[in-house]
């Protein structure tokens, strides 16, 4: 049974597969094929139709030419700035939510609260920067015009809200960045089918309002408060990989999404005057265009401002360092959101902000290391002065020792002093350590400057360390572990050692923890002790200033391991001596590391104590030191005894070696006993890091890595590139500030100051203005020499090599010169360019001998291959590329241009680079303004959005903008000329006075009531000038919500200008007061002679019709003329003309200063009010002509006569169209009533009898009527019946008859067969 | 800068009349207004010179909207920057400064305007000051067409020439108005392959032109072969009013770049009388050091090169110029201050040794200008 189910394979004859296998059988064959044919009958694929092909053609060109946009230079940089991603949506949408899934999705990090933007890493070469919108318009506005991808938060329950369709609009206008929906609340959707409609229907909205696919995301539903992971993980890879397209506004305007504010006003001037402006600092990434110092920016929702300062930062959230990796490790996601409190370490150019919230580093560090900080806590808790509490407090070196007060110390060693601030809630620290020479030569801002830094590095580094403090004390462990080949012993020793220790160190604590030079000492008490980590963390900073010390220091290693191998207690003692010399300490715990490696154990065990979380110092500098090391530690180990000794001779080394790290640290000239070139290194260093200070404040230590051999390198280059030309024309960069402020208000006279004495610039002051430059001391041009100078200037002179015109032909002849001639047989040799060639040549000749060395062979080879190949490409270039299109021609032109703009100053380091290019978008930067307004900073709110918008030349001017503007569809009223409108153009949301005009078709604006339903109109406005082509948008209010759509009109930048002129109708009437024929005397129309004659030859008109033409004044009545018209006047004609006049726009520019409302206002800013707003509020009603009030119309019913004929004309007319005069037959009057018959009764019997008799004749007569009809129907049966038999009759009878007429008929056939005439006669 | 309005951008403020033209081609460019004070204080006559009124003058008839104040004396000037609208125009400019002067600033604003400029200059048009109108229009235009301001219009036309001291020439410039500009990289000047050049004389004997080319040719004939140079005898109304007589030569490198040098007689009552013969050699000489200092732009032009490169999109411009003159150098302080722009300025010595002096290269990113004036429909 199975077996016959069975169906056999039947291969497939028919569909494309089939199609397919027949082709490809029939092409094995050779045969088939449409190209075949095409080869096989030429003829048929030949041209039918010339137009057709030519239609074709276009058609195709066309489809090509479409898909083609002008190409522009690309001109991102090379680490973009984060990518703003926005995420908008009406309250209550999920906006929140979805951040906070989004940055736990890259980061791992919970964040609690959002405010302003977040930065975050999400990817080897993407960060976002994501931002919360409102739906304040003002926000929206903003935030439409930064951002790259806009995330769409639709509520699927609800449906489209209005703010949705109004921020689509916002950025259809501003430039359309990315936008993607996503539909939230679908879980409230029970049944699937309707769930599915909705999304459809609005995918299907979404995608009108987008384009048609564009990208619509659905969250289903929340889990524990969240959107579901796996959702936010594929949005997340979606915003990842985004390519974005450059918008023209933005690329070409710099901006900052300021994601960080500090205000920086003297606190003295805030004293006196609460109100005062303020000087902000304000921090973000930049983006767009370059950023030049002292440029003009506008603060959306504040103002415009000149920036006083820029400075770049290191970079707070930076992109993952190598990009081999396939993904990031947990320390590459990063997150930075200042304004939310989350984002570490904040670099500031005089500060350092530690932010340790939310790091669960930090929590660890609260729990373990607080509690021991007795000492730190104390002096956090302190109120009074550090200084005064270090005078007082007392320390005794020894259990039974005096007690050494400050003064012991500071006779000794130079301390710094410490300042610090521990908001432990925020999580701010800030320190401040002041050196006692630095006090005095505190005016030299630079050093301060810098060692505050440090400072802050220092401790930086050291909170970011804190928290994994006990971890490094494993990898210290394992480390000594290892390198003690798994001595565990040594650590238990350690441990032990470290307890008898720990009372002689707990009093060497305080001097050691008073001052910040670093001791290593004490990070035996790293696990309880905070200042040790960080201490140590110091000194992996210093470590690479201290390289080029090691080199000296390394004859005094010796002396180091010498101490190192002393025993505990001497060690012990020797620390309390070191205790402020971090810099030799540091190689010494080096050298004790080293020591501990090989020598005995109980040096190891020292090694561990400070090695604790040194261990990558100690492996580093294991490198450089083993061999000395190995040679010294035996020796060390045998020179316990000579310890006293060495320490004393180390005390010698420790004071010239702090001197020295003074002068690091603050940059002061002192002399060191130092090689040439260390001197030279170390003005380099000056130098580098005056202008690196700002930069290299990092705990990330990149920029660290072989700083010598930078300093050396940017010292070269410096000496290479003569900056003396520089110097001449621009001056240093010092002198540059005082020049600045010379010009804005020295009497001394600006620029000429700069790099000229002032003897100079003040004959130059008002010497004479000429381009030329003139010659002071030509040479003799008639002297050989001279001439010879400028030989090669000449076609005629020597050329380059690769371009002179003989050596190009010799080379020519040695490629292609060799050719055998086949015909004849006959060897052409070409001309051998080179002796080397020459025996090249031979020797392929000759293959056999191979005399030559083969390389040699091999290396002409290989020239004479790169020839061809060039040449190759050269013809290839001629001749294949030649159908390169100007398109492509352009793009490559641009493309050029982009590798050019990022070569060009690529290997000039950021700070010079700042000076030609401005500051490049990607850079985090510092922006310092001035003045801006006290409640910008009163009243801050983070959750609004800060950018500072960076404005073009003369785009921070004012002018006449003339716009195309078209009422938005959407918006419920028209707009009415001279009504207050809130525009938002550029940057800047500012409200203004438009006046809307149309244009005539001769070019003439004139004005507009109102805008027009359906049509664009023109407008112009006073306000900012912004580039044409810029789009805007216009709100009537920005205060509040209404339910309606609120953007009123879009629009388009068209010209600028600085003066404007639109008109309006006029028109003058004047009555006639003299009638002539034609000509009439007008008066009442102008008031004087002289207007009358500005106005001669103008034309006119009256109210009925008639056309005229003004022809000269009169002397009386004042401003009467005389006119000419086509037809003669009435007295009662009204004559007018039609005149235009020039409107005046009201130059009013008021800019919305939403941002410095207070918080919770900040939406509910309204500026001038409209004259309808105003009467409305305040119960005006306004006075209204009489005239023009509408009243219903009452018509007269009019009465028109009869129409006379003359009688004679009645007579000669043809009787059709003469009037009948026939009356109608109305009533008979009753004089012509016939009189009423009055009858005899006699009479009225008779007639009575009479109309009876009638009557029964009447009835008879219908009777028989009825009766006659009855009969006639019988009969007319009876005859149809009788009919019908007839007619059967006459058929039989007729068929009788044919019936026999054809048996004649028959018979007589046969007969005639018969061929007999008897048959004829028998008829 | 107060935080409401967008009022105006920083005053700059100047003292002394020298590079008034600088300063107010690039006020009206960059916008920001100007004060330039204590013009001539010191001296026995004050104020401003009536070339420099002239000047300022043309200034407010190419612009609109610009308000000019000048205090009782002259010696203190304001001027805020109205935007540049162009049109038909005529100038009369004043005789004691050649059309030169104002014709090297309207170059630098022409490219500019809301209409293209199509402007009638009237005054002197050769002097021993200022560039001649004949080298300018050698020189600039070619410079200004490697920028993209280019097309039929771009022109300068001759109509008359006049010496000074009474002047009476006429010239018709005209350019075309461009809404960006485009960068150049213009670092190899190329070898001279021909030398041009125009001898003119006016109101002396036709004679004088011959001889200047003789001797001019004497000299530069020891370089190159491929010397033409042009005798340009003007008679009656088109001569001017006073005589004169003088040459400018160009020599033109095969990659486009062209330099100039010129020389004009003493003008009539000044000076001795300066043959022909002599002139035509020194003018020649004036080539040789101008070969010499060499660069892809005259010594001339390189501000209106410098300028125009500022004035490019936001890529990187480059240019090699001879030695800076001072006009340069303080008209890259200028756009220093204007524009917030520095050039990378590297001296850059020839390889091999006959090719002139040491050379320049400057470089700069363009502040991505955008022509505001002109409309679009």
């Amino acid at each position: 049974m199975e077996e016959k189910e069975k169906k056999k394979h039947r291969a497939k004859h028919s569909g494309p597969k089939a199609e397919k296998k027949r082709k490809r059988y029939l092409n094995d064959l050779g045969i088939g094929d449409e190209e075949n044919a095409r080869k096989r009958n030429p003829k048929a694929f030949t041209v039918q139709s010339a137009v057709r092909m030519a239609r074709t053609f276009h058609r195709t060109q066309d489809l090509k030419t479409k898909k083609h946009h002008i190409p522009v230079v690309d001109r991102t940089p090379l680490e973009p700035p984060p990518v703003v991603v926005v995420v908008v949506g009406p309250p209550k949408v999920g906006k929140s939510t979805l951040i906070k899934c989004l940055i736990k999705n890259f980061t791992r990090q919970k964040l609690v609260e959002i405010r302003g933007p977040v930065t975050i890493v999400s990817g080897k070469k993407r960060r976002l920067t994501i931002i919360e919108c409102g739906c304040d318009i003002n926000t929206m506005i903003d935030l439409a015009k930064v951002a790259d991808l806009v995330l769409m938060l639709i509520d699927a329950s609800f449906g489209f809200e209005m703010e949705t369709f109004e921020f689509l609009n916002i950025c259809q206008v501003h430039g359309f960045p990315k936008i993607m929906g996503v539909l939230t609340h679908l879980d409230t959707f029970k049944n699937n089918k309707q769930l599915k409609k909705t999304k459809k229907k609005l995918k299907h909205r979404f995608w009108t309002e987008v384009y048609p696919g564009a990208k619509l995301f659905y969250l289903s539903g929340m889990v524990h408060g969240e959107y579901q992971k796996q959702e936010i993980h594929n949005l997340g890879r979606f915003i990842s990989v985004m390519k974005f397209r450059p918008l023209t506004w933005q690329t070409s305007h710099p901006y900052v999404l300021a994601d960080r504010m500090e205000e920086l006003t003297n606190p003295e001037d805030v004293r006196i005057n609460p109100k005062c402006d303020r000087k902000i600092s304000l921090y973000g990434y930049l983006r767009g265009a370059h950023l030049k110092n002292k440029s003009q920016i506008h603060m959306p929702g504040v103002g415009d401002f000149t920036v006083s300062d820029v400075s770049f930062l290191p970079d707070p959230c930076a992109l993952p360092e190598q990009q081999k990796k396939r993904s990031l490790n947990e320390k590459e996601k990063l997150v930075y959101a200042p304004l939310s409190g989350v984002g570490g370490i904040v670099y500031d150019k005089d500060a350092v902000y530690i932010d340790l919230g939310g790091s669960h580093a930090h929590e660890k560090e609260e729990e373990e290391v607080r509690p021991n900080h007795e000492l730190v806590q104390s002096l956090i808790s302190t109120h009074s002065a550090i200084d005064v509490k270090m005078a007082s407090s007392k320390v005794s070196l020894f259990m039974d020792s005096r007690p050494l007060g400050s003064e012991d110390v500071e006779q000794e060693f130079v301390m710094p002093k410490e300042e610090r601030e521990i908001d432990l809630k925020t999580g701010r620290v800030r320190r401040k350590a002041l050196f006692e020479e630095e006090e005095k030569e505190n005016d030299d801002a630079v050093s301060d400057e810098e060692d505050d830094q440090e400072e802050e590095e220092e401790e930086a580094a050291a909170m970011s360390e804190d928290g994994s403090d006990g971890d490094d004390e494993d990898d210290a462990e394992e480390e000594s572990d290892r390198e003690l080949l798994g001595e565990e012993m040594a650590l238990g020793r350690a441990k032990r050692l470290k307890t008898e220790v720990a009372k002689e160190e707990a009093v060497n604590e305080l001097p050691a923890f008073a001052d910040s030079d670093d001791n290593l000492e004490m990070s035996s008490e790293g696990e309880e002790g905070k200042t040790a980590p960080e201490e140590n963390e110091m000194e992996e900073d210093d470590d690479d200033d201290d390289e080029e010390e090691e080199e000296e220091d390394e004859d005094q290693q010796r002396t180091y391991e010498n101490g190192s191998s002393d025993s505990e207690f001497e060690a012990a003692s020797k620390r309390v001596a070191e205790s402020k010399q971090y810099e030799i300490n540091r190689e010494d715990t080096e050298m004790r590391s080293q020591i501990s490696d090989h020598s005995l154990k109980r040096k190891a065990v020292l090694t561990t104590d400070s090695g604790n979380c040194t261990a990558e110092e100690a492996s580093e500098s294991e490198v450089e030191n083993s061999s000395i090391d190995e040679g010294d530690d035996e020796g060390g180990s045998h020179d316990e005894l000579e310890a006293e000794e060495s320490n004393g001779k180390e005390f010698g080394h420790t004071q010239a070696k702090k001197a020295d790290s003074i002068r690091q640290t603050k940059l002061k000239a002192v002399e060191v006993e130092d090689d040439d070139v260390e001197n030279l290194l170390r003005e380099e260093e000056e130098y580098e890091e005056k202008i690196d200070f700002s930069a290299d404040t990092t705990g990330a230590l990149k920029w660290k890595e072989d700083l010598t051999q930078k300093a050396a390198q940017a010292f070269l280059r410096q000496q290479r590139s003569t900056p003396n030309l520089r110097k001449l024309i621009y001056g240093t960069a010092v002198e540059d500030e005082d020049h600045e402020s010379e010009d804005a208000g020295d009497e001394l006279g600006g620029l000429f100051h700069v790099s000229r004495p002032d003897k100079a610039s003040k004959q130059k002051v008002n010497a004479l203005d000429c381009s030329k430059f003139l010659i002071e001391k030509p040479q003799d041009w008639d002297l050989e020499e001279v001439m010879s100078s400028i030989r090669d200037c000449f076609v005629t002179g020597k050329w380059e090599d690769d371009k002179d015109a003989a050596k190009l032909l010799e080379e020519d002849e040695e490629l292609y010169g060799d050719f055998e001639d086949l015909e004849t047989g006959v060897v052409h040799k070409g001309k051998p360019a080179a002796e080397g060639d020459e025996s090249g040549s031979e020797e392929e000749e000759e293959d056999g001998k191979t005399s030559k060395p083969e390389h040699e062979e091999e290396e002409k080879k290989k020239e004479r291959m790169d020839k061809k190949r060039k040449l190759k490409e050269m013809f290839d270039a001629e001749y294949d590329e030649g159908d390169a299109t100007y398109f492509d021609d352009l793009k490559e032109e641009m493309h050029k241009q982009a590798q050019l703009n990022r070569a060009e100053f690529e290997d000039q380091d950021d700070e010079t680079r700042v000076q030609y290019e401005g500051f490049r978008p990607g850079m985090y930067v510092r922006i310092e303004i001035e003045n801006v307004p006290c409640e910008f900073v009163l009243n801050f709110d983070p959750h609004y959005p800060i950018i500072l918008g960076g404005l073009g030349n003369s785009e921070g001017n004012v002018g006449y903008v003339q716009l195309r503007l078209k009422k938005h569809r959407w918006y419920k009223k028209i707009l009415k000329t001279r009504d207050p409108l809130i525009l938002s153009l550029g940057w800047r949301r500012f409200q203004t006075i438009p006046m809307f005009y149309i244009e005539d078709h001769n070019g003439r604006h004139r004005l507009l009531k109102y805008t027009p339903q359906h049509m664009h109109c023109g407008a112009t406005f006073w306000g900012p000038i912004t580039p044409q082509g810029t789009g805007f948008l216009a709100v009537q209010s920005v205060s509040g919500t209404t339910p309606d759509f609120r953007i009123a009109a879009t629009g388009v930048v068209l010209d600028l200008d600085k003066s404007i002129t639109i008109v309006k109708k006029l028109k003058l009437t004047g009555f006639p007061f003299k009638i002539f024929k034609n000509t009439s005397f007008i008066k009442g129309m102008f008031n004087s002679q002289l207007e009358v004659a500005k106005f001669e030859g103008a034309a006119i008109r009256t109210v009925s019709g008639i056309r005229g033409q003004i022809k000269k004044a009169l002397r009386t009545p004042v401003g009467a003329f005389r006119a000419t018209f086509e037809d003669k006047l009435l007295m009662s004609d009204i004559v007018f003309v039609r005149t235009w006049y020039p409107v005046s726009i009201p130059t009013f520019y008021n800019p919305v200063t939403s941002l410095l409302k207070p918080a919770g206002e900040k939406d509910s800013w309204s500026g001038m009010k409209t004259t309808g707003q105003l009467r409305h509020e305040r119960g005006i009603k306004l006075k209204q002509n009489k005239d023009s009030l509408y009243k219903p119309i009452v018509r007269e019913k009019r009465h028109f006569n009869k129409l006379h004929i003359p009688k004679a004309l009645q007579k000669a007319l043809p009787f059709k169209n003469k009037p009948k005069n026939l009356e109608k037959k109305g009533k008979t009057p009753k004089d012509q009533w016939r009189p009423a018959v009055i009858r005899e009764p006699h009479e009225k019997k008779i007639s009575a009898l009479l109309s009876a008799l009638s009557t029964v004749n009447n009835y008879k007569i219908k009777k028989a009527k009825v009766k006659h009809r009855e009969q006639l129907k019988e009969y007319l049966k009876v005859k149809q019946k009788e009919d019908e038999q007839k007619f059967k009759r006459q058929k039989e009878a007729k068929k009788k008859i044919y019936r026999i007429l054809g048996q004649r008929e028959k018979k007589r056939q046969k007969s005639s067969l018969k061929g007999s005439s008897k048959g004829e006669k028998n008829m | 800068m107060a935080g409401g309005a967008a009022g105006e951008a920083q005053c700059l403020s100047y003292a002394g009349c020298n590079f008034l033209r600088q300063r107010l081609v690039l006020a009206t460019l960059s916008g920001r207004p100007l004060k330039i004070r204590k013009i001539r204080a010191k001296e026995e006559d004050p104020g401003l010179r009536d070339f420099e009124a002239s000047f300022i003058r043309l200034i407010d008839k190419v612009t609109n909207g610009s308000r000019i104040e000048i205090n009782q004396t002259g010696t203190t000037l304001y001027y805020q920057p109205g935007l540049l609208y162009g049109g038909s125009l005529e100038h009369d400019c004043s005789p004691s400064r050649s059309i030169g002067y104002y014709l090297e600033s309207l170059l630098c604003l022409a490219p500019f305007m809301k209409h293209p400029l199509k402007i009638v200059l009237r005054g002197v048009t050769n002097d021993q000051v200022d560039p001649s109108v004949d080298v300018l229009k050698a020189t600039a235009l070619p410079l200004l067409k490697k920028f993209g301001i280019d097309g039929e219009s771009l022109e300068i036309k001759i109509n008359r020439r006049g010496m000074p001291p009474k002047g009476g020439g006429e010239i018709l410039f005209a350019c075309p108005v461009r809404k960006v500009l485009q960068p150049i990289q213009f670092t190899d000047p190329g070898k001279i392959k021909r030398i041009r050049g125009t001898a003119y004389s006016v109101r002396v004997s036709p004679q004088m032109a011959n001889r200047m080319v003789e001797s001019a040719r004497s000299i530069l004939n020891k370089f190159l072969p491929d010397i033409y140079i042009y005798t340009d005898h003007m008679k009656g109304v088109s001569s001017g009013k006073s005589p004169g007589f003088g040459m400018c030569l160009t020599a033109e490198t095969i990659n486009g770049t062209i330099l100039s040098a010129e020389l004009a007689s003493n003008p009539q009552g000044q000076g001795a009388a300066v043959l022909p013969e002599e002139l035509g050699q020194n003018c020649a000489k004036l080539l040789l050091e101008e070969v010499y200092r060499g660069g892809c732009v005259d010594s001339t032009n390189q501000s209106l090169a410098l300028l125009l490169m500022t004035l490019g999109q936001r890529d990187v411009s480059k240019v090699l110029l001879g030695p800076l003159s001072p006009y340069t150098i303080e008209f890259l302080r200028h756009l220093r201050s204007f524009f917030q722009i520095m050039f990378k300025i590297e001296t850059k010595t020839p390889e091999e040794e006959h090719m002139g002096g040491e050379k320049v290269l400057m470089t700069c990113v363009g502040i991505g200008f955008s022509n505001l004036s002109k409309t679009i429909r």
